[in-house]
């Protein structure tokens, strides 16, 4: 929507532009901008120039595609009446998308969605974009090839009737393992959203304690019981990152190449490579114990460089090691 | 000179409508006046085009002409079936669904292909959504799966050649699993472990080819066949902490873990790996530790609320890893102490 825009990418939106704007035939500037979000100048701008196009002798008039009073008019389709093939990452993209869909709470297989990946998967298996389950005979049979990409958001037992309560607007009451102090609180919440993110399960929720829409990592959650009391439900989105949060401190960690998988599992604002396959990560640390932790399951394939003096880690495999040392022998 | 785009757009516009192949030369001469007139120069912003429309997924086709006064030249054209998105003939409550799943679960490329079938994302709103993690060599292998291909990767500095029969998501993470040539066997992979571009040298077979961004090699379709039976959810090993290790290496450890965070782990390991319930509300389970870095990160994940009790090795290990955490600081901050 913003910055400059180069010409591959100005194609690539103007060739699905395009195939619906025959199909829809005429339709406010303004639709067509919000759709494929774009400003109108932008839509304009480049709609202008592709009437300019095409081939002797049919100059001008290959793509008939004119803007008057804010409304976009196409005349006759002759040319880019059929979106481009799905490239592999969108096949890809669209495929994961509706597998994950339906393992998330609440979704019905047999519906729309499983109808509609059905149709797709056949369709990309035509394209040689996927292929069937191949049979024992070596007979190949087309269809959605199920165990091609398998998506499995195994999830906390409490997700679903914390995903009904969103829905609903209840107010749950429950017992909540904080990490960051290692004790257990009770509250009372209502949840708005729920989410899966890299690996775990989470509710977004108004919570009664801190008056603050906080978000709770589901698995922590031991008990949930519903109070009673409901409110108006109100969807909200969910969070773009769990701590993506400017006021969140930050550290830098020199990471060994076999620690690189910190690079995936948590946001990073900056990162540097190294020699020898070490690169230094500036992340951010949601709690000291957080950072501790990861340290010390790191050892020896990380080392904190900010901040240098305040390392958490030493105290707390002190705190550990003291277990050991003091069980049995 | 025309506007890029103004050029690009002709030149997929000559490509698909021509009944036969086209050279260069009759490509410059049918879009007139907008390549340079210089062979090379006109040869260039050509490859550069050619490679703009073949990144934003446009099939173009080159044949090299076998006799005549032009056997040698390169041609060019588009087949137009392989080119247009196949009507899927999707209803629209079908599409609807495609596009809440695309709002639900964010991933890059999803938008795009939403707007090829025909919808938009707009304000859908869901209550329970998903962030998918991305990598750019999904798309290749999930090619290379369908296409019963070969990949060839680095994997910790080593080469590896899979046949690749599914891929999983699982606990966060993208998993291959297939045959592994070198070692004859099935294998699975963290497809965030793979040697990032470039640690792969390339002497690998003449078929091979680089699938740009993505450290991944695809070899020849067709391959191999995968087992009728095959599902990447029961060929994945069965605790993560196992992922690795063959079964001949398999160890349970036995941990204590303390009553804060007794009811959390009980949960996540299942009741069968309960050995013992103490009064103070601890409990020990067992816990496959095959894989020792994966079943140290887990076990250190608890901090100081678990202890491993046996094996005596593993315990030894954990108390010489914790050690060397706590000795750095000892040796800077507190010389001469404990």
């Amino acid at each position: 929507m913003s910055g400059p825009r180069n010409a591959q990418d100005r194609l690539r939106r103007l060739l699905v532009m395009l195939p619906w704007l025959m199909e829809v035939g005429e339709v406010p500037l303004a639709e067509v901008a919000r759709r494929f979000d774009m400003t109108e100048a932008q839509v304009q701008a480049d709609l202008e120039l592709v009437a300019m196009c095409g081939l002797p002798p049919f100059v001008d008039e290959m793509i008939d595609v004119f803007v008057d009073d804010g409304i976009v008019f196409v005349g006759v389709p002759r040319l880019f009446t059929r979106p481009l093939r799905l490239t592999a990452p969108e096949a890809f993209g669209l495929l994961t998308s509706a597998r994950t869909a339906m393992d998330l709470p609440g979704a019905d297989p047999e519906g729309s969605l499983g109808r509609g990946l059905a149709k797709l998967a056949a369709a990309l298996a035509d394209a040689g974009l996927d292929v069937g389950v191949d049979d024992v005979s070596g007979e190949e049979s087309h269809g959605d090839d199920t165990a091609g990409v398998v998506v499995d958001l195994a999830r906390p037992e409490l997700t679903d009737e914390l995903a009904e309560a969103a829905a609903s607007g209840a107010e749950v009451e429950i017992e909540y393992y904080s990490p960051a102090r290692a004790e257990v609180t009770r509250r009372s919440i209502v949840p708005r959203h729920v989410y899966a993110d890299v690996g775990n399960w989470y509710v977004l929720a108004d919570d009664d304690r801190s008056q603050e829409r906080r978000t709770f990592r589901i698995d922590r959650i031991e008990t949930a019981v519903r109070t009673g009391r409901t409110v108006d439900v109100e969807v909200v989105a969910a969070p773009e990152r769990f701590f993506d949060d400017a006021d969140v401190a930050r550290a830098t960690i020199r990471l060994a190449p076999g620690a690189r998988w910190v690079l995936d599992r948590y946001p990073i604002d900056e990162l540097t490579e190294l020699a020898d396959g070490w690169v230094e990560a500036r992340l951010p640390v949601s709690s000291e114990r957080w950072l501790a932790k990861l340290l010390i399951r790191l050892g020896p394939e990380a080392v904190l460089s900010e901040p240098a003096d305040a390392n958490p880690a030493p105290a707390a495999a002190r705190a550990i090691l003291d277990r050991y040392l003091a069980a049995g022998d | 000179m025309v506007d890029r785009i103004e050029r690009l757009t002709n030149l997929l516009a000559l490509l698909l409508e021509t009944t036969r192949p086209l050279s260069l030369v009759e490509i410059a001469a049918e879009l007139d006046g907008q390549y340079p007139e210089n062979d090379r120069a006109r040869r260039g912003s050509f490859e550069r085009d050619k490679a703009a429309l073949r990144e934003i997924g446009v099939p173009i086709e080159t044949d090299i002409v076998g006799g005549g006064p032009f056997a040698g030249q390169t041609t060019y054209r588009i087949d137009r079936r392989a080119y247009e998105l196949a009507d899927l003939d999707l209803t629209p409550d079908e599409v609807r669904a495609l596009q809440v799943a695309v709002a639900a679960v964010r991933t890059e490329s999803g938008r795009d292909a939403i707007w090829k079938l025909g919808g938009a994302l707009g304000d859908e709103r869901s209550a329970v959504s998903a962030v998918i993690p991305h990598r750019p060599e999904l798309p290749a292998i999930r090619t290379a799966v369908a296409a019963r291909a070969p990949i060839e990767f680095g994997y910790r500095g080593e080469r590896r050649t899979l046949d690749p029969w599914g891929l999983l998501l699982r606990g966060g993470f993208w998993y291959v699993i297939g045959h592994d040539h070198d070692r004859d066997e099935r294998r699975t992979f963290r497809v965030d472990r793979f040697d990032p571009v470039g640690a792969v040298d390339g002497g690998g077979g003449g078929d091979a080819r680089p699938t740009g961004e993505a450290s991944v090699r695809i070899g020849e379709t067709g391959s191999f066949r995968r087992p009728a039976s095959f599902d990447p959810r029961t060929a994945f090993p069965a605790d993560p902490k196992q992922i690795g290790a063959g079964a001949d290496e398999r160890i349970d450890a036995l941990v204590r873990v303390d009553a804060l965070r007794a009811v959390a782990i009980e949960r996540e390991l299942g009741v069968d790996r309960v050995v013992e319930r103490a009064d103070d509300g601890s409990i020990v389970v067992s816990v496959p530790a095959g894989n020792l870095p994966a079943f140290r990160s887990w076990l250190l994940g608890l901090l100081d609320h678990a202890v491993v009790e046996s094996p005596p090795d593993l315990r030894q290990h954990l108390i010489d890893w914790l050690s060397a955490l706590v000795g750095d600081a000892a040796a800077t901050t507190e010389p001469g102490l404990r």
